[in-house]
């Protein structure tokens, strides 16, 4: 009974911790501006991301190292230094633009600038960081995260997409001076998805729960089940933003803009549904961004590390969440619209994502570490896939930054 | 007018590197080289753009923001948004819009003066809207709404030249 509450509990996390910033605003930008034509890259990058999640979890079950730590140990301390300094400059914009998600979110309940709200939401996120047990964190906002699912509803009451929209789905319409654009939210979308900071806090969550070769089925339900509906969020808003946001020659460049799409059919309730979701997928996405960040360090370094110790036990690692708390919050307060960070953000998370992804092809094929569970063939290919994937996007993530200015 | 229907271009670049058959590792970049050329080559024969100019960039993204405004200033008349959420979302469409006058007057690939000048005549009235729009019912809210979608449909038409 304890373990089909697991993997329920384990299916709700992972669903209702899919979406963050990154998410919103780049199915928000796609629907509005290419219709249903970048639904292929979402589906794309959930097939990578349930792939990574379910051997990242595989690998720390059955080998109770975490993620990190076994970079360290397999390739040395010169090498794991390249992807957690990628990842720290990364993560740390996409903090700051889910700190800045949840800020408006506040916004739009109260009508106060997000500006003034953004140290709040700060605040909010250390509180949580700081004195909330795990669990709480990880299941916490994800449970109201769910609320994504009345995006379906009004899907529906909308009448679902008009048949000119449906041809996009095969045959994008890219206009004259366009492709720029098309191509960089192609990779904004896949960086969004696929972002380092969830495998690492995936990685730590396993060992924080103390997960082992008995895990593996859990494991497998969350990633597979859990990521895959959780991508039914985006492709939602995607949807949402395509029929009521693209007719309007709207480009969702701002959050607000999104929910705008949600009042349509349910008026102002449907707006404040899209500003609590904003507010509770930003909130978790926030905590885990800033423990996974945490969480790295710490492990590479060899430190004392868990949300489940007192500060005083794991100093440098609650040390760690201030520090990077610091780095975001200046960063935010520097005043970039959160929905422009995230979506930067995503492109540079693209622009490192090679060097997160390498190690994986070493150690997931390991026995060492993984005994008879180390990758098949089939896996090994998939992973060179998203390698290669991952390298072109990564080539061409900053050109078409500049290009399309950014979206 | 449409530069490429969907992934064409990349569906014929990705034949013409990836044969079948088994060739040499050399083979293999000649016929990468091959497929990029060939995608450079359709675009330049299509008249493809890759990127939008700067100042029909600029001036799609102000129509876009225009009417985004319009529609919230409508939704908040027909109960369709809270105030709350009306004034959140007009504070960042005045972040998006602030000093385009300026942008658009520095504007090298601007088509003509003239254009230009229309939009600034625009702009200015539009942009007091964003400033200050009518959330309540105590001020004229459809003469505002009149005045951000004239905005908008003016930049977005000069956004498709």
């Amino acid at each position: 009974m304890k373990k089909w509450f697991s993997i329920a509990l384990g299916l709700v996390t992972a669903t209702g911790g899919f979406l963050d910033a990154g998410t919103i605003a780049t199915a928000g930008e796609s629907g509005s501006k290419f219709g249903l034509g970048l639904i292929w890259a979402i589906v794309l990058a959930t097939l990578a991301i349930i792939l990574l999640v379910e051997m990242v979890g595989r690998f720390t079950a059955v080998s109770k190292k975490p993620y990190a730590a076994a970079i360290r140990e397999e390739f040395g301390f010169g090498f794991y230094l390249f992807p957690l300094m990628s990842e720290i400059i990364a993560e740390s914009l996409l903090l700051a633009a889910e700190l800045g998600g949840i800020a408006i979110a506040l916004s739009l309940f109260t009508g106060v600038s997000w500006h003034v709200l953004f140290p709040v939401a700060a605040l909010l996120v250390f509180v949580m960081a700081w004195r909330a047990p795990f669990d709480w964190i990880e299941n916490g906002p994800a449970l109201f995260g769910l609320l994504m699912f009345s995006f379906i509803i009004a899907i529906i009451a909308l009448g679902g997409p008009s048949r000119e929209s449906l041809v996009t789905l095969w045959r994008p319409e890219i206009k004259q001076g366009e492709l720029a654009d098309y191509l960089y939210l192609v990779a904004a979308t896949l960086g969004a998805t696929i972002s380092p900071y969830l495998l690492h806090f995936y990685s730590s969550g396993a060992r924080e729960e103390g997960w082992s070769g008995s895990s593996l089925l859990l494991n497998r339900v969350t990633a597979l089940l859990g990521m895959g509906f959780g991508s039914i969020g985006s492709i939602a808003i995607l949807l949402l933003s395509a029929i009521v946001l693209q007719p309007l020659h709207m480009q969702a460049t701002s959050l607000g803009e999104i929910g705008l799409a949600m009042a349509q059919p349910f008026g102002s309730v449907g707006a404040l549904l899209f500003a609590g979701v904003l507010f509770t997928t930003c909130l978790g996405a926030a905590l885990e961004c800033l423990l996974a960040l945490s969480y790295n360090v710490s492990q590479g370094f060899g430190w004392e590390w868990g949300e489940g110790k007192k500060p005083v036990e794991a100093a440098r690692f609650n040390l760690l969440i201030i520090v990077f708390l610091c780095i975001a919050f200046v960063i935010g307060i520097l005043g970039f619209d959160p929905l422009q960070l995230a979506l930067f953000a995503s492109t540079v998370i693209a622009l490192f994502l090679p060097i997160s992804l390498l190690p994986f092809l070493v150690i997931m094929n390991d026995p060492q570490y993984l005994g008879e569970k180390i990758n098949g063939r089939w896996t090994n290919i998939a992973v060179m896939g998203i390698l290669l994937m991952a390298f072109v996007v990564a080539i061409v993530s900053i050109p078409l930054e500049l290009l399309s200015g950014g979206g | 007018m449409r530069c490429i229907q969907g992934h064409v271009f990349l569906i014929i670049c990705f034949k013409e590197a990836w044969p079948g058959r088994r060739i040499s590792r050399n083979g293999q970049w000649r016929s990468v080289a091959t497929g990029v050329l060939v995608f450079v080559m359709l675009m330049l024969l299509t008249g493809c753009q890759l990127a939008q100019s700067s100042f029909s960039r600029t001036t799609s993204n102000a129509g876009a923001a225009f009417s985004s405004a319009a529609l919230t200033l409508r939704y908040v008349h027909s109960g369709k948004i809270t105030s709350a959420y009306a004034r959140s979302a007009f504070m960042n469409y005045q972040s998006e819009l602030q000093g385009l006058d300026q942008k658009l007057t520095s504007q090298n690939n601007a088509p003509d003066p003239r254009t230009v000048e229309q939009l600034l005549n625009l702009y200015k009235p539009a942009i007091h809207v964003i400033n200050q729009p009518c959330l309540d019912a105590s001020c004229n809210w459809r003469s505002q709404l009149n005045l951000l979608m004239q905005a908008e449909q003016a930049f977005l038409k000069a956004g498709e030249q």
